[in-house]
């Protein structure tokens, strides 16, 4: 069977259980993501992760880019979460300006290495098949004390996405709650650094939550769909570019395979969900002409 | 008539962002089981007094007091109701999601809602009369309709003071109906309120008293010694009124 034989290989089963925990993790928080909008900031949050990783590697080696892209990554949530709550995010020149800016330190740092498009292609596609034990324990651990904030954070985080005024006015402290959220996505991003690099972690955060929203209005479902979709497309891109290397001789970076797998099954879902909606409508209106007869 | 206790009270008050002042020189007063109405034009305060209520906008001078408390600090028994059309419609909320959320303060971060929290809401929703809709998504309703779920919200939490930021607004006349009636029910059990608003008529009809605003008050008191045609023109600047015999109508805001 493809989709399981590949996995008996030590290092591909390492990069099967790191990818589907990863895609889990970022369905669940893509979710969020998706209901503030908060795409931009995700997308900010990728990049300025980046000089991290490549500071981190330059101190400490393999063993230091988890560290560093963490301490970029917390760092960059915070005043993230200062900047856009001074004022309305007419800031966005200035973001744009700054992450660009800690972009290119970190591409100078990492080009004053030999041997540095190699490093450059790692840190920022990720190289998932040379995942160990040890990163792996930190993607389950990321995940564990992601989930499991946000699972305790649920109804506030609820609340003030759906209706910022109200929470305020419920005595919500919204800041608090929106750094909060900040630090998850930029966990996700650092625990994602490994697998599939600091660009490509935006559409495992977009994708499946996407996906998952257009197949259900309800949160009890979208967000284990989410979960499923990213687990899915972590597993389903892994087998595709395993497939494609050994069967077929074409090699496929492991973590584009997974980005392009999932928006496959976005289009998938998208598809799913245009029939569904056409269906209920049609059904409400048989509903509507029923009552008025 | 027995002594009713005042629940909102307003003392030389003024609110202010930052350094800017909006609204000056407060002055009034608010009984249990009163309704006072906020009228003005757009930009005159209406919402930033709310928002004062709640304590999420600071009083520089003066004093409010919210059940007898700084209005921080009386935020638990005070109920908010936002504008319908302010909310996104595409968010994946049911209507009855939406009113437990009246419930979250009681319910906490991780106990599951009890049979009591789901009896509220379902109370609640009934008192608006929507409670054939629980299960559908909150965007699909009217604008009428997502206002009067927003009331039902406020209700579920049992307060003591509700505030109304312009529940009026493009609101159709069955849902206009259903929001004045649960209001009038509030109020019946005690609840203060207060509701800013375009419209004269519905002042007249549900408020007891009204507070003209325009960055400074031009008149609190009751409904009838209120409004009077000079106080609205005052108001609201002369010019944007017309008067047809003993009716006032604010032709632009
Ligand atoms: N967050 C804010 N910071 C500074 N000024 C504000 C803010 N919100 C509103 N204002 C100003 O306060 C004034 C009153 O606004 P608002 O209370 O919204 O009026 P209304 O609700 O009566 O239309 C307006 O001039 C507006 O520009
Ligand atoms: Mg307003």
């Amino acid at each position: 069977m493809m989709f399981f034989e590949p996995f008996q290989l030590p290092f591909m089963a390492r990069a099967l259980v790191e990818l589907v925990i990863l895609g889990a993790l970022a369905g669940t928080v893509g979710v969020l993501v998706l209901l503030r909008r908060l795409a931009f900031v995700s997308d900010t949050l990728t990049h300025t992760v980046f000089p991290g990783v490549v500071i981190g590697h330059l101190m400490g080696g393999d063993g230091g880019i988890f560290w560093g892209a963490l301490a970029a990554g917390v760092l960059t949530a915070v005043l993230l979460t200062l900047l856009t709550h001074r004022r309305r995010v007419s800031e966005d020149a200035a973001l744009a300006m700054l992450l660009t800016t800690l972009f290119a330190v970190g591409v100078v740092v990492v080009s004053r290495q030999t041997g540095f498009t190699s490093d450059l292609t790692a840190f920022l596609f990720g190289r998932v098949l040379t995942v160990n034990e040890e990163q792996l324990a930190q993607t389950a651990v990321v995940t564990v004390v992601v989930v499991a904030l946000l699972a305790v954070l649920r109804r506030p985080l609820l609340l003030r996405a759906f209706d910022p005024e109200g929470a305020r006015a419920a005595g919500v402290r919204v800041g608090l709650l929106d750094l909060v959220l900040n630090v998850a996505v930029a966990l996700v991003v650092v625990a994602a650094v490994k697998a599939v690099g600091t660009i490509l972690v935006i559409a495992l955060l977009i994708v499946p939550a996407a996906a998952a929203r257009s197949l259900s209005d309800r949160l009890a479902v979208i967000v284990p769909l989410a979960c499923l979709v990213g687990a899915a497309g972590g597993w389903l891109g892994l087998v595709v570019s395993y497939e494609a290397s050994v069967e077929h001789g074409v090699r496929l970076a492991s973590g584009a395979t997974v980005v392009l797998v999932l928006v496959a099954l976005y289009g998938l879902a998208h598809a799913a969900g245009a029939v569904r909606r056409k269906v209920g409508l049609s059904r409400a209106r048989r509903r509507s002409v029923l009552e008025a007869a | 008539m027995s002594e009713r206790t005042p629940t909102l009270v307003l003392d030389r008050a003024s609110v202010a962002y930052g350094d800017v002042p909006v609204l000056e020189e407060l002055h009034g007063v608010v009984h249990e089981g009163e309704a006072v109405a906020l009228i003005g034009p757009n930009g005159a305060g209406k919402s930033t007094l709310i928002k004062a209520l709640l304590g999420l906008v600071p009083v520089v001078r003066g004093r409010i007091e919210v059940l007898g408390r700084p209005p921080a600090q009386a935020r638990r028994d005070v109920a908010y109701v936002p504008q319908a059309d302010t909310l996104d419609p595409d968010f994946p909320v049911s209507v009855e999601q939406v009113v437990m959320m009246g419930r979250y303060r009681r319910i906490g971060w991780l106990r599951r809602p009890s049979a009591a929290d789901r009896a509220e809401t379902a109370e609640a929703l009934e008192r608006v009369g929507l409670a054939h809709r629980a299960r559908e998504r909150f965007g699909t309703l009217s604008g009428g309709q997502r206002q009067r779920v927003l009331l039902a919200r406020a209700i579920a939490a049992k307060p003591r003071m509700l505030l109304l930021d312009e529940p009026f607004n493009g609101v159709d006349a069955v849902s206009q109906h259903a929001l004045l009636e649960a209001i009038g029910s509030l109020k019946e059990q005690g609840a203060s309120v207060v509701v800013s608003t375009h419209d004269l008529a519905i002042a007249h009809l549900a408020c007891d008293e009204v507070c003209l605003l325009n960055r400074h008050q031009f008149g609190f008191g009751p409904t009838g010694d209120v409004l009077t045609p000079e106080r609205l023109r005052a108001t609201y600047g002369g010019h944007a009124l017309e008067l047809r015999g003993d009716r006032v109508i604010v032709t632009q805001t």
